[in-house]
């Protein structure tokens, strides 16, 4: 009979996995953050974002206000917060900055631009940045995209992907709770300083887990990649 | 950390009722008296469990296969002897007065396969509750007191992990304590657990923690699986899992049990039982301690526990009087309190602390009358509450993440009739009602969830060959309206070797009133859900006030005011093949459909891109496969079993909104190997989180007879299963995130010293101490050793 052959061969796998039980027993172990490495790329780890804020009532200890923004520069990895006006005042409309991490969970990033109204660098300096969406691994991007893909480019805010056109960087699951980075989406950056990189965003919780098992991680906490081409051409190759 | 003590009245009772119970064992007792011995080819049966029905009495046979129950009042019983390795065997007795003779007994030697067991008899072990898993159109599996006691597992859901088609599984999502089971791919919101029949209360996101239970007092476990509504009603729309305590007994006893070892696990029990008032009457008590330092699978990121440690204590009674020669009053109570306190220690000073208590209780009053022979009336009133109070908080500044008190309590009663024409026909009817409040911190306002019942059940044999089961059952509730639950089941026995078996039932879980009437502001999320009912008068309200960017109005018009209740059918059919008395092979193919699940859906957008979701019914999903079960007996006392199932758990919405290339399932899927990118198709969907394809386990047990040894190893296989979408296209393809497959060995032996009153146990639990990140809720090797001393009369 077919059925008793069939139990005999799961019996057979099942003696056989007993077996193979008794000699390995790995659990399950990645290292990402040293994946990320490649020698050109700066690597950025645990970059603490606005911690103390909370989006709603009722939590005690964490005021109820919207989450301070920062800025970062790509250069010298230099953080600016904005918590007071005389902080937005000093550092706002100027090209000191090259990213400002913004809205909840700082999980909102612009690239200092002057035109949108809602970028933190509108109505400064850096007139001629852009940013534009490939969808394709971070090794993989090896030369930016024309100044007209740039000149064109519709991109504000990178955030939350929650919908079609979205070219955000992260994806929020309703049933987990849990915001998840899109992999294959890669940043191609036409800076202030007129310099191209390139940026992928990788998490936002803390240590950079390969999956978030707990509902209260703590986050924000960036980490992120980006290269910056100095000799001012379009070669974004960091292999 | 707050100061744990068990309540004083509580200590107190039980000292009094113990002391009791040890005085009983002192008296001598002389009255009407069923005995007998009980042989199989001219050996004695020690061990075999006889039970005294409608009395509910259970003793054990001694090494001479001799049992009695003394102290029997006048009437008609029934006695049902049950032994692993034997079939059950089934007598009448009317008793008048005088003593009978001692009964000569044969037991016939084959095995009583327990998996996938559809529509064949089963003990009617529950004295109070004449509804029964015998009338289940679905499989049914029990697991017997003497297995939980040679696995050495302390917890429910220990026990219930080993079973073919069933798991554990952790709900990320619902916060660390959000711990639920899974059957034939039915989430835990579809599973109903009962105490002795009636519905345990008190879930988290929809999972019930079934490790809130111990295991120490539990006579048996009755598993469904499949749509059992016309059983159980709302809930049980996926199959049920019915805890039946002990209960009965004829000879006074006590037993005290201590278990120790790996992360300082302590599980100690005190249990007795006594008859008392000339027998009149019995009394079933047990106390149970339980506690844990709790375990850490994800110790790379974590410090401290990512399962929380806890100490238990729970206290249980039953207690069974007969009024009068045909009438019986039951009473049985049981009250739980769980205390725990989990820290995590996530780098840097980030230390989280989980803080919650629990408590448990449930009450019930029966009254049991039998009119004659055939007719017999059961009326029954049932209380339970459940109370949690959770909070979490980050220590360093001491900021809460989350705080919440959830109340539950439920009234339940039920009045039941059966009617039994001696071997063609059974029928089991009823009515009753039930009124169930919830209060939540998070919800606004108290609401009370109303319910009528009536149902009929019934068992046929038209023919020598065919046997057939169904039933019917109304639920009505004020907060949905009626729904009818049929079920159908049959069994051919086509030659005495193999039995067909078929059965068909439905399901249903009405919408409860979060997904109603819950109006919830995610402060982590910055997300708006708006129940249902509600959907349509607080989107305008919210619009007047300048909240709204945008409203998604073909999504409004399609949901708004017309949420369904979930519905299921399931559909099984198996053969079970039993070439000789040493070798049983049984295969039962299952497809469940479920449609109306309940999910969330964007509705609008509000000011300040803040997301507005409401509830609505997605079209379908399906759990299909299969099971296989065998179980031999090569050698006296040897058994052997296996089990496996193959199982497809999916949401054919997502198929659909692939073909139809809805954003976002219609992204291209990125192969991170080979760098290619390609179109989704409706194949490329692998199915539902946490569903695994394979399931395997299989278990030796041994009893060496002359040396007073009983040694098992069990080993459960689970095959790979999706913890969740890694690329964003909101559905499992093979590149999301997988929990391995994986493999945990069990083992327990342990020998019975000193006459049989102290028996010595040792348990090890995943003996290769297997741990994974992804699952925090299973530990990594457990060591334990035990002892448990019986106090009762030496013959």
């Amino acid at each position: 009979m077919t059925t008793i052959q069939t139990i005999r061969k799961s019996s057979i796998l099942l003696l056989t996995l007993a077996v193979m039980s008794f000699i390995s027993c790995s659990s399950n172990e990645e290292d990402t953050a040293a994946s990320l490495t490649d020698g050109k790329s700066n690597v950025i780890t645990d970059l603490a974002g606005d911690t103390g804020a909370s989006m709603g009532s009722g939590t005690d200890g964490k005021e109820q206000r919207s989450f301070h923004t920062f800025l970062f520069r790509f250069s010298d990895q230099k953080q600016f917060w904005l918590h007071t006006k005389a902080d937005s005042l000093q550092y706002m409309k100027t090209t000191d900055w090259d990213l400002a991490f913004t809205g909840p969970y700082n999980s909102e990033v612009f690239v200092n631009n002057a035109k949108y109204q809602y970028n933190p660098g509108y109505g400064g300096p850096a007139e001629t940045t852009a940013v534009i969406l490939l969808k394709e691994a971070y090794k993989n991007v090896t030369q930016a995209p024309s100044d007209a893909d740039f000149n064109t480019s519709e991109i504000t805010k990178i955030g939350w992907s929650s919908s079609e056109s979205s070219a955000g960087w992260f994806y929020y699951s309703l049933s987990s709770h849990i915001m998840q980075a899109i992999p294959d989406r890669t940043y191609a950056i036409r800076l202030p300083s007129g310099k191209y990189a390139k940026l992928q965003l990788v998490n936002a919780y803390k240590g950079n887990p390969p999956a978030v098992t707990d509902l209260n991680w703590p986050a924000p906490y960036f980490t992120f990649r980006y290269f910056v081409q100095t000799d001012g051409t379009k070669n974004l190759s960091t292999n | 950390m707050k100061n744990i003590s068990f309540p004083l009245p509580i200590t107190k009772a039980m000292i009094t009722i113990l002391v009791l119970i040890h005085a009983n064992l002192i008296q001598a007792q002389n009255k009407t008296v069923i005995s007998g011995v009980i042989n199989s080819s001219g050996r004695p049966i020690p061990k075999a469990v006889i039970t005294l029905e409608p009395s509910g009495k259970t003793i054990l046979s001694d090494d001479q296969g001799f049992f009695s129950f003394s102290g029997i009042s006048n009437g008609s019983y029934t006695i049902r002897i049950t032994n692993m390795g034997f079939k059950e065997y089934i007598q009448e007795i009317s008793l008048n007065g005088h003593s009978l003779q001692p009964l000569r007994i044969e037991m016939e030697p084959g095995i009583d396969l327990k998996e996938v067991n559809v529509t064949s008899r089963i003990t009617k072990s529950n004295p109070e509750n004449l509804v029964n898993a015998q009338y289940s159109a679905m499989p049914v599996t029990i697991i017997d007191r003497r297995t939980i006691e040679l696995m050495g597992s302390r917890r429910l859901d220990e026990i219930l992990k080993e079973q073919t088609g069933i798991a554990i599984v952790n709900n990320i999502g619902g916060g660390a304590r959000s711990v639920g089971v899974q059957m034939q791919g039915f989430g835990s919101e579809y599973i109903m657990v009962l105490i002795d029949g009636q519905p345990m209360v008190g879930r988290n996101n929809g999972n019930f923690d079934l490790s809130r239970i111990s295991v120490s007092n539990i006579e048996r476990i009755e598993i469904i699986k499949g749509a059992s509504s016309s059983l159980y009603g709302s809930e049980a729309l996926g199959g049920t899992i019915n805890i039946i305590t002990r209960h009965g007994v004829v000879d006074p006893q006590m037993q005290a049990t201590l278990n120790y070892g790996s992360l300082n696990i302590i599980d100690a029990t005190v249990e007795g039982e006594t008859p008392f008032l000339q027998n009149k009457g019995t009394a079933n008590i047990a106390a149970n301690y339980y506690r844990t330092d709790g375990f850490n699978t994800n110790s790379k990121y974590i410090q401290g526990t990512t399962s929380p440690p806890y100490d238990n204590y729970s206290l249980q009674g039953r207690s069974r009087y007969q009024v009068s020669e045909n009438s019986f009053l039951a009473l049985s109570g049981r009250y739980g309190l769980r205390r725990s306190f989990m820290q995590k220690d996530f780098g840097l000073g980030h230390i989280s602390g989980d803080h919650q208590d629990e408590q448990d209780l449930n009450l019930s009053v029966s009254f049991d009358h039998r009119f004659s022979s055939n007719l017999r009336s059961i009326t029954r009133y049932y209380l339970t509450h459940y109370s949690a109070d959770m909070s979490v908080a980050w220590q360093q500044n001491n900021s809460a993440v989350s705080q919440d008190v959830f109340k539950q309590t439920l009234h339940r009663a039920e009045q039941q009739f059966s009617y039994s024409s001696n071997n063609s026909y059974q029928l089991v009817g009823g009515f009753g009602g039930s009124i169930e409040n919830m209060n939540d911190d998070a919800l606004t306002g108290a609401n009370s969830l109303e319910t009528l019942f009536s149902y009929v059940q019934g068992e046929w044999t038209p023919f020598k060959k065919i046997k057939a089961v169904g039933g019917l059952r109304y639920d009505y509730t004020n907060n949905f309206g009626g729904r009818l639950n049929p079920s159908f089941g049959l069994q051919y026995f086509i030659t005495p070797k193999i039995t067909f078996k078929t059965g068909i039932g439905t399901g249903f879980k009405a919408p409860d009133f979060k997904t109603n009437y819950l109006v919830f502001y995610n402060s982590n999320g910055n997300y708006l859900v708006i129940g249902n009912a509600v959907l349509a008068p607080t989107l305008q309200q919210l619009q007047q006030d300048g909240q709204i960017s945008e409203i998604r109005q073909y999504v409004l018009n399609q949901t708004a005011g017309n949420l369904q209740a979930e519905k299921s059918t399931s559909y099984n059919a198996g053969l079970i093949y039993e070439p000789s008395k040493s070798l049983k092979i049984e295969g039962n193919a299952f497809y469940h459909k479920i449609t109306n699940q309940i999910n969330s859906i964007q509705v609008a957008t509000g000011a300040g891109n803040r997301i507005i979701y409401t509830y609505q019914n997605l079209p379908e999903a399906v759990n299909k496969g299969f099971e296989l079960a065998i179980k031999l007996s090569p050698l006296k006392n040897l058994e052997i079993s296996a089990g496996y199932q193959y199982l497809i758990a999916q949401d054919l919405s997502v198929k659909d909104s692939i073909r139809a290339g809805k954003w976002p399932y219609n992204q291209n899927i990125h192969d991170p190997a080979t760098g290619n990118s390609y179109k989704p198709r409706p194949s490329d969907y692998w199915g539902i989180e946490n569903r695994s394809r394979h399931m395997a386990n299989a278990s030796i047990f041994y009893r060496h007879d002359p040396w007073k040894i009983n040694a098992n190893v069990r080993v459960n296989f689970r095959g790979k299963y999706p913890f969740g979408d890694r690329n964003g296209n909101q559905f499992i393809d093979k590149y999301d995130i997988f929990v391995k497959d994986y493999v945990l060995t069990n083992a327990s032996i342990e020998k019975q010293i000193l006459k049989d009153h102290l028996t010595i146990r040792f348990t090890a639990d995943n003996i290769f101490n297997y741990t994974d990140p992804l699952m925090p809720g299973q530990p990594g090797r457990i060591l334990l050793a035990g002892v448990s001393y019986r106090f009762f009369k030496n013959k």
